[in-house]
């Protein structure tokens, strides 16, 4: 296979449209997005967010690949995310690396999101095989790679810590993600108000702690006080885990990526956490810690480099896809 | 006083109690955590350690003998376990793992007969010395007679399996249903064989076929 190869990457498993060139020796070219944004107080609705991601994908691929200063003609391959995902956006990324594939006569790849989170991370920190913290609006998950695939060592067993917050945020009247403004808000208060901690085993639980932060907010708690003390219990339970997988794998080396990594108070306690296991804290960048095309051009580029691609007629997407199910010729053959 | 672990929410030392080798589990303050909720959360689980192992013990689990609790230091000393982990003995290799994991089913079956889900049964919290398999860290244990419980217990165990011993997992797991079955009895163990299935097919993006 010939050297230096080029991979257009699309992603659009939930608000974000993106796309990214990447580039094996010069890694990231371009990372463009255009991001749905939801009415005050709602969330995504699939459809909605389908529809604007639709509109914007033309002009987002060609920003993508004009400030990459590649010619559509050196593009070896068209990877998208094939999942998971809501359906109807992702449907929408697949319709334009089908379209793009078959318009430069290049191969199609298929790129799990979640491990695109985690193979940009890796490549952007430096970071090898580390423990990994998932945290988005799509995972909460502690991985680690063992024996040729990424396993899970714990994960939430019902709400992710995005939707947490998600959840709170739209409860006060926000749209979504309202991560950042909670954040803004909890760094306005030192009141602890008690709320259910939930942890099994290695597994964390947000379901109980949501409904009653909803309940504090009803009685009219003050919203800082309730963002402060859900992100206190909330994060403490994803460290705890994160130190009970760190203490049984022995790893010396954590990474923490996905949309919620970009919150400093959770840095600052797996700061905390990580030196008392004299380890390594990885955090992903905030530009690349949210959904973006860089993650699905740089893994796509590393399946591609293995062989791995996928015939029009079958780039079905695929909305349940766990990481844990997908090969990864790249880090067996290493 | 010398520091023999270094786990994810407590530190093990080694010393003599009376004369006998024992350990000393002192959960320490986590600094990451909020003071109130870090002194709470210790407190609680070092009170209900010391009384579930008390109860395991009761049920025929062999747990180690408690020798002394104080709740102001969250610090439980307790008798000291020559084993290794069965993490440990899974992963060496040549190793035939049936036998023991058969073993490691009937502890929890019996465990589960007497009405407590131990919450955080990974390899590590399972030793084996002379005596066979020993149970240890109940911080996380609750009494609970639930399906669903005594679920959740297996699905970690399964989880761990994939996790840290996968290529092993399927014959480890089978042979610590049988052991399980053979205290439980096989409709319960079916029953909470089918609760765990129902309880993957509830993670997210797991497939629903």
């Amino acid at each position: 296979m010939r050297r230096n190869l080029c991979v257009l990457g699309i992603e659009s498993t939930a608000h974000t449209f993106s796309a990214s060139v990447a580039k094996e020796n010069e890694k990231l070219l371009s990372d463009v997005k255009d991001v749905y944004v939801p009415p005050e107080g709602s969330g995504i609705h699939p459809t909605e967010a389908a529809k604007h991601h639709a509109l914007v994908a033309a002009k987002v691929i060609k920003e993508a690949l004009s400030a990459s200063g590649v010619k559509a003609g050196d593009i070896d391959a068209v990877a998208y995310a094939m999942g998971p995902g809501l359906g109807p956006c992702l449907r929408v990324g697949a319709v334009s690396a089908r379209t793009m594939a078959l318009a430069l006569g290049k191969p199609l790849v298929p790129v799990n999101h979640a491990i695109g989170h985690i193979e940009l991370g890796c490549m952007l920190t430096g970071a090898k095989s580390p423990l990994v913290l998932l945290i988005s609006g799509g995972h909460t998950m502690v991985i680690s790679c063992s024996a040729g695939m990424w396993r899970v060592l714990g994960e939430t067993l019902d709400l992710t810590l995005g939707q947490l917050l998600d959840q709170l945020g739209r409860h006060f009247g926000y749209s979504s993600p309202c991560g950042r403004r909670i954040e803004e808000a909890a760094s306005r208060s030192h009141r602890y108000l008690r709320l259910p901690y939930t942890v099994k085993g290695n597994d964390v639980s947000f379901s109980g702690l949501i409904t009653a932060a909803k309940r504090l907010v009803d009685v009219g708690e003050p919203f800082e006080d309730v963002c402060f003390s859900v992100q206190e219990s909330a994060f403490a339970t994803t460290v705890e885990v994160t130190e009970r997988a760190l203490a049984f794998t022995g790893s010396k080396e954590v990474m923490v990526v996905g949309g919620v990594a970009a919150n400093k108070r959770l840095s600052e306690m797996l700061n905390v956490m990580v030196e008392r296991h004299s380890a390594r804290l990885s955090v992903v960048p905030l530009r690349y810690s949210g959904d973006c095309g860089a993650q699905i051009a740089w893994t796509g580029l590393l399946a591609f480099k293995e062989g791995v691609t996928i015939p029009v007629e079958k780039s079905l997407i695929r909305q349940s896809w766990r990481l844990d199910t997908v090969p990864l010729p790249w880090r067996t053959a290493a | 006083m010398k520091l023999v672990y270094r786990g994810a929410e407590a530190d093990i030392y080694s010393d003599e109690w009376a004369g006998e080798g024992a350990i000393f589990k002192f959960r320490k303050p986590l600094p990451y955590r909020h003071p109130e909720l870090d002194a709470e959360i210790r407190a609680q689980r070092t009170v209900r350690e010391a009384e579930i192992i008390h109860d395991a013990k009761a049920a025929g689990v062999n747990a180690p003998s408690l020798y002394y609790v104080s709740q102001p230091e969250s610090l439980i000393v307790m008798e000291e376990i020559e084993g290794p982990r069965l993490k440990s003995l899974l992963s060496t290799p040549g190793r035939d793992p049936a036998a023991i994991s058969f073993d490691f089913g009937v502890a929890v079956g019996r465990l589960h007969r007497g009405g407590i889900m131990h919450g955080d049964l990974t390899t590590s919290n399972v030793l084996v010395d002379q005596a066979g398999v020993r149970m240890i860290d109940f911080g996380l244990s609750a009494h609970s007679i639930k399906v669903e419980d005594h679920a959740v217990d297996l699905r970690l165990i399964k989880e761990t399996l994939a996790g840290a011993h996968s290529k092993i997992a399927v014959v480890v797991m089978a042979s610590f249903m049988k052991g399980y079955a053979s205290e439980v009895g096989e409709a319960r163990a079916k029953t909470v064989g089918r609760k765990l299935v129902e309880i993957e097919r509830r993670g997210r993006y797991a497939r629903l076929e």
